[in-house]
């Protein structure tokens, strides 16, 4: 059936097409000579033409069975193709396992990258319209702190939401993690803080119930919660009559008003929660503190660059009517797709080009062995053509064979593809957005099938077309091999060159970075992560609501957990390193001329218990850490780090100096300093430390920054105590959810992930380019050198040494690789600074990578001549010479 | 399959034979549809009657086999019309087919005709 189909729309091709008009007009005349000759023999006009008619027989079936002639033609040549195709490869079986095996890894790998980028890079996102869905940042340009997607403060999100005519409307939201506990274990739960706009913009629906209306932004109309499918599932065993009921967030009950539908996860992959942000009427004036993301959904027709616009003019209308907290402020709309894929694109890109190269040098190789076989089939050639083939023919012939391997290759290639998928979800590290999303879906296969088909002609076509340049005679006359031999030779140099060359640009890309990496490992984090066990344990609750109520908690559970055998020393921190892009806190330095507004002194900032620096083997350069002995009551004091002491105290000794937090018209409480430690890498391990100050948890006031993160040292193997902890905890509240257990060691790994694993894959793609140009160099001088056994016999019997003729082979090699080697330094001197932002410390064109690379590739081509050359060396003269 | 055909009737075409009387017919030279169908008619003296259409058909298959060419002309009457040429593979393809053709009409004949070797016992 789908074959007459297929006949069918051929048919449609050619009955438009010149070879209809032709038989037309060629029928017509036809008849219109019988009927003329019918005249002349005298008979009437009608008469004539009636006669004509009848000679002719059916017009129509005359017509249609002369098209059907063509297709009939063409499908059956096709099929002849395929299956003399297949007979071919059948025949010589290594030939065709080797090509289809390089082809298969080509395009496996190449369809393993693509469904990455399409999932991440080009698909929708999953909800209605997703073109319209921004994301609006504050654009922060000051002196001394630039951020261009900064977190917005609740009074610009009040202003933004009223005064704009751009956004249908805009929703705003607040990671939280809330302990759930009652019925099991207590559990750490991810959730957002939300304003009803949220689901509005997103055009999200409850799956059961309902979500937040403008009501519930409203503050006290009661504590709701929307949970997702999973945790619905998971924890309350999809409980149908979960609506109403009441649950335990921090020690406060819930009703849960609704279920979201499977798959739904805004902002985060692992929010379970939501719940309303319901913003009181002094935090919506609130305009100092920046701790709101907001999503909203352009009106329909608008553009980001018109909303931009207005955006900023109401920016500018803020900053003139509150000049110290708006100054330097614009606003930054940022389309909500390029928000999720813009930091992956260079890694997608920089990976995509490397597999596509690598695809181009299978190519090549592939081109080579066909160059390969056309020497051994330019017999076959040759009696096809004395039998009447012409040019064409031959030449679809071969490219149906090219295309045929390149399918094969594809087929079995989509099956590497497959465990590469499975492989990339499971080595991913966790930056990638959408990676569930990423599948051999029908965009990927037809890309696959694409780059194949394509692949096919391109190898083909080269090989194909030198088959039929030569003359017929001349490749039946004996010893044509040699004569067609140059110019197949030439070819072949070419395709080894460029393999060279490609396969040079590859390795450059791993070995930038791998360069990369290596330094990383190597840099100083400023601590020691050996030894530390690290978990997330975060007290909330009533019994927690007062500052000294969490002080006595991290101080009882640090003594229970510091009696307990094998550990060293435990301490808390707000967020441990490594881990999560903090903000930073404006200062004023006791004594010195106050800043103009906008200008106030910045440093990031995190709050410790006492013992953390001996934890994590901080060094204290001057002063003291912090003791439980600094209390409320005490002096307040701070420590700060020595990037903070260079860059605020240059030549001056920080200690005893008083700073205090906000700027110089802000009534907070001088703190004196007395202590400075060392740095650390604080966000990743590639940033630079930047200038931190540490505040005591004894003293400090603020419920939102508690202490999070807990560290630990100890004496044998961190994971070994885990449950020890546990234990010790729940001694001091058994309704506390311990999270996030993980060695600093592990902790380190997984910041350094994204490189791990963009790494991983270069690696193995320079790898595979690396054997494939070996291999390419390899065939060639094989074939060269099988060419040059009369030569090369002649020359042993003239008295060459072995070393003469390992020399001549070596240096023929040499030549090509050579040249390879340096038009691939030249690409990758152009293409590696396209990858500038996946290095660290290297330049894109590091010289001694390029060096090391440059000699590498020239290492394995001359290994590649080697084998041949050692070859030709036992060439017998009398053998050679008798055998022509 | 045997045409029950008798003296004087006009013959129809044996199935394959239509492609060998083309290929022989454009021996003569370059020729059009109607001219082929013409000069077989004529030639073999009326008796082998073609349906000009079914022409057409053939000269398609021949043309695809690369045993003639085509191109357009001028008839004798000044008439736009396209002319067949037998190609350099049709002659050896004639040549092939009309020995092929003799083999097969001789073997015909001789079941027909009653043998020597038949009437012994």
């Amino acid at each position: 059936m789908r074959w007459r189909r297929t006949l069918g729309k051929l048919a449609a091709i050619f009955r438009r097409g010149r070879v209809e008009r032709e038989l037309e007009e060629e029928v017509r005349a036809h008849l219109e000579m019988e009927e003329e000759e019918n005249r002349a023999a005298g008979r009437e006009r009608e008469e004539a033409r009636y006669a004509a008619r009848r000679a002719f027989g059916n017009v129509t079936r005359a017509k249609e069975m002369s098209r059907e002639m063509w297709l009939y033609r063409w499908a059956e040549d096709f099929f002849q193709d395929v299956r003399y195709a297949l007979r071919t490869l059948g025949k010589s079986p290594g030939f065709a396992a080797v090509a289809v095996l390089t082809l298969a890894l080509g395009t496996g790998a190449n369809t393993a990258i693509f469904s990455a980028v399409y999932a991440v890079l080009l698909k929708a996102l999953p909800f209605p319209e997703p073109d319209r869905l921004v994301m609006v940042w504050e654009d922060v340009r000051l002196p001394n702190y630039q951020n261009e997607q900064n977190e917005v403060t609740p009074g610009n999100f009040a202003e933004w939401r009223s005064q704009n005519t751009v956004f249908e409307d805009m929703g705003a939201y607040r990671n939280r993690s809330y302990n759930l506990t009652g019925s099991g274990e207590p559990v750490r739960v991810e959730g957002e803080l939300v304003t009803s706009g949220l689901f509005s913009v997103l055009r999200e629906n409850a799956a059961i119930g309902r979500v937040f209306t403008a009501d519930e932004d409203q503050p006290g109309s009661g504590h709701v919660a929307v949970m997702s499918e999973g945790l619905w599932k998971s924890r309350f065993g999809g409980d149908a009559q979960i609506l109403g009921k009441t649950i335990l967030l921090d020690g406060v009950s819930y009703t849960v008003i609704g279920v979201m539908p499977p798959g739904f996860h805004f902002p985060d992959p692992d929010d379970q929660l939501w719940v309303p942000m319901a913003l009181s009427e002094q935090e919506l004036n609130n305009r100092g503190s920046h701790y709101l993301d907001i999503v909203a959904r352009l009106k329909a027709g608008v553009t980001t660059a018109r909303a931009q616009a207005e955006m900023n003019t109401i920016a500018r209308h803020l900053t003139e009517m509150y000049p110290t907290t708006n100054a330097g402020q614009t606003v930054n709309v940022v389309p909500l797709h390029e928000e999720i894929a813009g930091p992956v694109r260079p890694t997608l890109l920089a990976l995509l080009g490397a597999v596509g190269l690598v695809l181009v040098i299978v190519c090549a190789n592939v081109a080579n062995l066909l160059l390969g076989r056309a020497s051994v089939r330019h017999r076959e050639m040759g009696i096809r053509w004395a039998l009447g083939a012409g040019r064409t023919r031959i030449l679809r012939q071969l490219l149906t064979e090219s295309v045929l391997l390149a399918l094969l290759g594809c087929a079995l290639g989509l099956l590497l593809a497959r465990w590469g998928v499975a492989a990339l979800k499971l080595l991913s590290p966790p930056h990638i957005p959408r990676l569930e999303e990423i599948s051999l879906n029908g965009p990927v296969h037809a890309f696959s099938l694409g780059i194949s088909v394509f692949a096919g002609l391109i190898f083909g076509l080269a090989p194909a077309l030198e088959a039929v340049r030569g003359k017929v005679h001349d490749s039946l006359k004996e010893g044509a091999r040699e004569s067609a031999g140059g110019a197949r030779m030439r070819t072949r140099n070419t395709l080894v060159v460029m393999e060279t060359a490609l396969g040079v640009m590859v390795v450059i890309g791993a070995g930038l970075l791998l360069r990369s990496f290596l330094l990383m490992e190597r840099t100083s984090l400023g601590f020691q992560p050996k030894n530390v066990l690290t978990f997330r344990v975060i007290p909330r609750g009533e019994r927690y609501a007062k500052p000294s109520g969490r002080s006595a908690f991290y101080q009882q559970a640090i003594q229970r957990i510091e009696a307990l055998p094998g550990v060293k020393s435990a301490a808390a921190i707000t967020f441990i390193p490594l881990t999560f892009v903090r903000g930073s806190k404006g200062f004023t330095i006791e004594g010195r001329v106050p800043p103009a507004p906008g200008q106030v002194l910045m440093a990031g900032y995190d709050v410790v218990s006492p013992g953390y620096f001996e934890t994590m083997q901080i060094p204290v350069l001057e002063g003291r850490d912090f003791s439980w002995s600094d209390t409320p009551q005490t002096q307040p004091v701070i420590v700060i780090n020595a990037a903070m002491a260079r860059r605020d105290w240059p030549g001056e000794d920080p200690l005893g100096k008083r700073i205090r937090q906000g700027g110089p018209e802000e009534e907070f409480p001088w703190m004196t300093i007395v202590g400075v430690v060392g740095d650390i890498r604080e966000f990743d391990v590639m940033t630079q430390p930047r200038p931190t100050m540490y505040f005591p948890i004894t003293q400090w006031p603020d419920s939102y920054h508690v202490l999070r993160d807990w560290v630990v040292r100890t004496a044998g193997n961190p994971l070994g105590i885990a449950a020890a902890i546990r234990g010790a905890i729940w001694e001091v509240d058994k309704d506390l959810p311990i999270s996030r257990v993980r060695s600093m060691e592990q902790v380190r790994s997984l910041s350094v992930a994204p490189q791990r694993f963009n790494l991983l894959l270069f690696a193995l793609f320079a790898a595979l380019a690396l054997a494939l140009a070996a291999v390419g160099i390899y065939g060639v001088m094989a074939y060269s050198v099988a060419q040059r056994t009369r030569e090369i016999g002649i020359r042993v019997a003239l008295g060459a040494q072995h070393g003469d003729i390992l020399r001549l082979v070596v240096a023929q090699g040499a030549r090509l690789a050579v040249l390879g080697v340096m038009i691939g330094l030249g690409g990758a001197f152009a293409l590696t600074r396209l990858m500038a932002g996946l290095l660290y410390g290297v330049p894109p064109t590091d010289p001694l990578t390029f060096a090391g690379v440059a000699a590498l590739l020239a290492g394995a081509a001359l290994l590649a001549c080697y084998i041949p050359a050692r070859r030709a060396t036992r060439v017998d003269p009398i053998v050679a010479l008798r055998h022509e | 399959m045997a045409p029950k055909a008798q003296m004087g009737e006009r013959l129809e075409l044996l199935q394959g034979t239509l492609d060998l009387l083309i290929l022989r017919t454009l021996r003569w030279g370059p020729m059009h549809g109607h001219g082929i169908a013409k000069f077989i008619e004529r030639t073999s003296q009326d008796i082998l009657k073609i349906e000009h259409g079914s022409l057409y058909p053939a000269l398609q298959r021949l043309l695809q086999e690369g045993w003639i060419k085509a191109e357009w002309g001028t008839s004798t009457n000044k008439r736009r019309a396209r002319f067949y040429r037998l190609t350099v593979a049709g002659r050896r393809q004639l040549t092939a087919e009309h020995s092929r053709w003799e083999r097969f009409t001789e073997a015909v004949a001789r079941i027909l005709r009653p043998s020597a070797a038949e009437e012994q016992p």
